[in-house]
């Protein structure tokens, strides 16, 4: 079994985590008589009607874990089950937002309630068919997660008669070969079709035209773990966790400079005070805390004076950030703030699949002045390039959310440690960088 | 000559029924390749497109777009080691030093003397949590240290039967063909026996 760092075990709020560290939790034998696994697809597929599974899951005001946030029920109406054809789902298995592990500790420890989720969100949105598509890099999870499916299979609940209910069901994997853009649920689909993984424009949307052109529901894994509970307790049930906008749990990878590391479920506006400091164990080192990424690195900046934001997505929208990704990247007062974004400018601009000029051009802009800037040789003018780099990279006139993410990393630096930016670009020095030795 | 063994071909041309539509087999195929000649070869990617019926200029266009495709060649054994920023933070950086060092290559993707070893800087692998991290052998491993990739690198040296290329040219007397880098590797031999 993988090592567990993370949350785990008996917790009023552990909705997804209650079983992980039981062992053997991976098969289907101990998934379904310890954990009470594939019950809620029994109940989902003898039981309710199609319509009712998407209602509750409208009740549980359950919205998406890959990043964006959208209410996942609604996503799931919008998909016309009566309309002729084939239908899919695809499940975007790509986890590839710096500071986000917590698909991978899904995968890994609980392989089966993502079988389960899977399975019942296709019945529920009229589809038989789904795709897992899987970073490349992820290869015990891989692993894992075939085994699931086969195990899954030779119970019959894959197949043509899962449950016995005449609904035939089918799980396959397409694995993802190292491109971060690859997670933008578009160039997923381009990516599925076998092209380079370049973001469509919308409308159509992949509702209507998605996979190889037909209508499909793309979740993230997280999401769809989270639907066997609520087919199980009920979607209010669901709803009493968390915020009246923001309900439920989610899992949020700690990561950096904090003294346990690790994935912890997290009840929705609960502050981040309560995630890196008790749950991560603070900061390591003795050190203070002097910023944090609260969702991903694509999740404008916080600086420790804000450490009691709550983690629900209107008070980070508050905060003039974002719930992303659920990483939280944490950093100490050892560090360099304009070393950190530079080295996030380098992943952006690396990653940019290359089809819209400001995010191709900006990226690489953005860093070659960062390298200036931190060889000494900045002035005002490297200061101002990077806020107009920035401003180009944001407000839609990019064609996905990576350029934006790209802008904000800049944006959110200099905002909140503007001294810091200027002590390199203006004055030539670190002022972090010469206490930094020792860390 | 073919590149790519009738076997494999054979496979490759399975694998279109296998997808709604045939070009989606486009990336398994290329992971057959590259599988079996652990790069991808012009030749090699000339042949996946035969055998999909497709453009040899978009199987390559296909290919150059990810990562995970290598067009040069690349050691036996390769580090994807993350430096991304929670691995930064917990000195990915020197863990990239020091598999420098050992290998005894400067750059990324550069092979060792010996045919053995490359690296290469890669993005955020979504175990961040146990950084610093890195993918080796088809595997995570985590809470790196200089002492894990010295047993890694031990490990790997000890699996291999036949002498390197490397080795050969040393052992016989003269330089090896390619007196740069330094073969630093060559300081770990007592883990072989
Ligand atoms: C650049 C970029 C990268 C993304 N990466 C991921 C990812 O790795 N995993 C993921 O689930 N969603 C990712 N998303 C969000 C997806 O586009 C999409 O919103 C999500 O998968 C939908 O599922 P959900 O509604 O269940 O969250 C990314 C978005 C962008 C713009
Ligand atoms: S914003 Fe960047 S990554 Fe997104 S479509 Fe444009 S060029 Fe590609
Ligand atoms: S930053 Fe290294 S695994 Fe995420």
């Amino acid at each position: 079994m993988p090592e567990l760092r993370g949350s785990h075990g008996d917790s009023p709020t552990n909705v997804l985590t209650r079983w992980f560290g039981t062992p053997d939790l991976h098969t289907l034998d101990v998934y379904e008589s310890k954990a009470g696994g594939y019950a809620a697809l029994r109940k989902a597929l003898l039981d309710m009607a199609p319509a009712d599974i998407t209602n509750e899951v409208k009740t549980s005001g359950l919205r998406g874990r890959g990043g964006a946030g959208f209410a996942t029920g609604t996503k799931w109406s919008f998909i016309n089950r009566d309309s002729p054809g084939p239908k899919y789902v695809v499940i975007n298995a790509d986890e590839s937002e710096p500071g986000t592990s917590k698909d991978r500790y899904i995968l890994e420890n609980s392989p089966h309630m993502l079988v389960e989720g899977i399975l019942i969100a296709a019945y529920a949105v009229g589809a038989n068919q789904a795709w897992v598509y899987i970073r490349g890099e992820y290869d015990e999870p891989y692993r894992m997660l075939s085994a699931a499916i086969e195990e899954a299979r030779a119970k019959g609940y894959v197949g043509p008669k899962p449950m016995g209910k005449d609904y035939p069901l089918d799980i396959r994997l397409y694995r993802g070969h190292g491109a971060y853009i690859c997670g933008e649920e578009t160039a997923l689909l381009e990516s599925l079709e076998g092209k380079r993984a370049q973001p469509r424009s919308r409308p159509p949307f992949p509702a209507v035209k998605g996979a190889w052109g037909r209508p499909t529901l793309l979740n993230n894994v997280e999401t769809l773990v989270t639907v066997p509970w609520i087919i199980n307790h009920g979607g209010a049930a669901y709803a009493k966790f968390g915020t009246d906008k923001s309900p439920g749990t989610r899992l949020m990878s700690v990561s950096g400079n904090v003294n346990k590391p690790g994935v912890y479920e997290v009840e929705l506006g609960q502050t981040f005070r309560h995630v890196i400091m008790d749950l991560a164990g603070g900061i390591a080192g003795g050190h203070d805390l002097k910023v944090f990424w609260p969702g991903g690195s694509s999740a404008p900046v916080l600086p420790a004076s804000m450490l009691d934001t709550k983690t629900d997505m209107e008070s980070l929208a508050a905060a003039r950030s974002m719930g992303g990704s659920g990483g939280v990247i944490v950093m100490d007062d050892q560090h360099c703030i304009v070393r950190a974004a530079y080295r996030l400018l380098k992943f952006y601009a690396r990653e940019s699949c290359g089809k819209c000029t400001p995010c191709r051009i900006g990226g690489d802009w953005a860093v070659r002045t960062y390298e200036r800037i931190l060889a000494n040789e900045g002035s005002q003018v490297e200061i101002d390039t990077l806020l107009r780099v920035s401003d180009g990279l944001q407000n839609g006139r990019c064609l996905c959310g990576l350029g934006d993410s790209a802008g904000w990393v800049i944006d959110s630096t200099f905002r909140h440690f503007r001294e810091e930016y200027e002590d390199h670009a203006l004055r030539h020095e670190c002022n972090v960088g010469k206490v930094a030795t020792s860390a | 000559m073919t590149a790519l063994s009738v076997h494999i071909l054979d496979e490759i041309r399975e694998l279109p029924g296998k997808y709604p539509q045939p070009r989606s087999a486009v990336m398994p195929a290329l992971d057959l390749a590259q599988e079996e000649l652990g790069h991808l070869t012009p030749e090699a990617m000339t042949e996946v497109a035969a055998a999909l019926e497709l453009d040899p200029g978009y199987v390559e266009g296909v290919a150059t777009f990810y990562s995970l495709f290598h067009l040069e060649p690349i050691g036996k054994h390769h580090f994807y080691v993350c430096t991304n920023l929670s691995c930064a933070l917990r000195g990915a950086n020197e863990i990239i030093d020091h598999v420098k060092q050992e290998i005894g290559v400067k750059e990324p993707d550069e092979v060792s003397v010996d045919g053995m070893f490359s690296y290469e800087e890669v993005e955020c692998l979504g175990a961040c949590e146990f950084a610093p991290m890195m993918r080796f052998e088809h595997r995570y491993h985590y809470d790196l240290t200089p002492a894990k990739i010295d047993q890694l690198i031990a490990a790997s040296k000890g699996e291999k039967l036949l002498p390197t290329r490397g080795e050969v040219a040393r052992s016989a007397g003269g330089a090896a063909e390619k007196p740069k880098p330094k073969p630093r590797t060559a300081r770990k031999k007592k883990a072989d026996a």
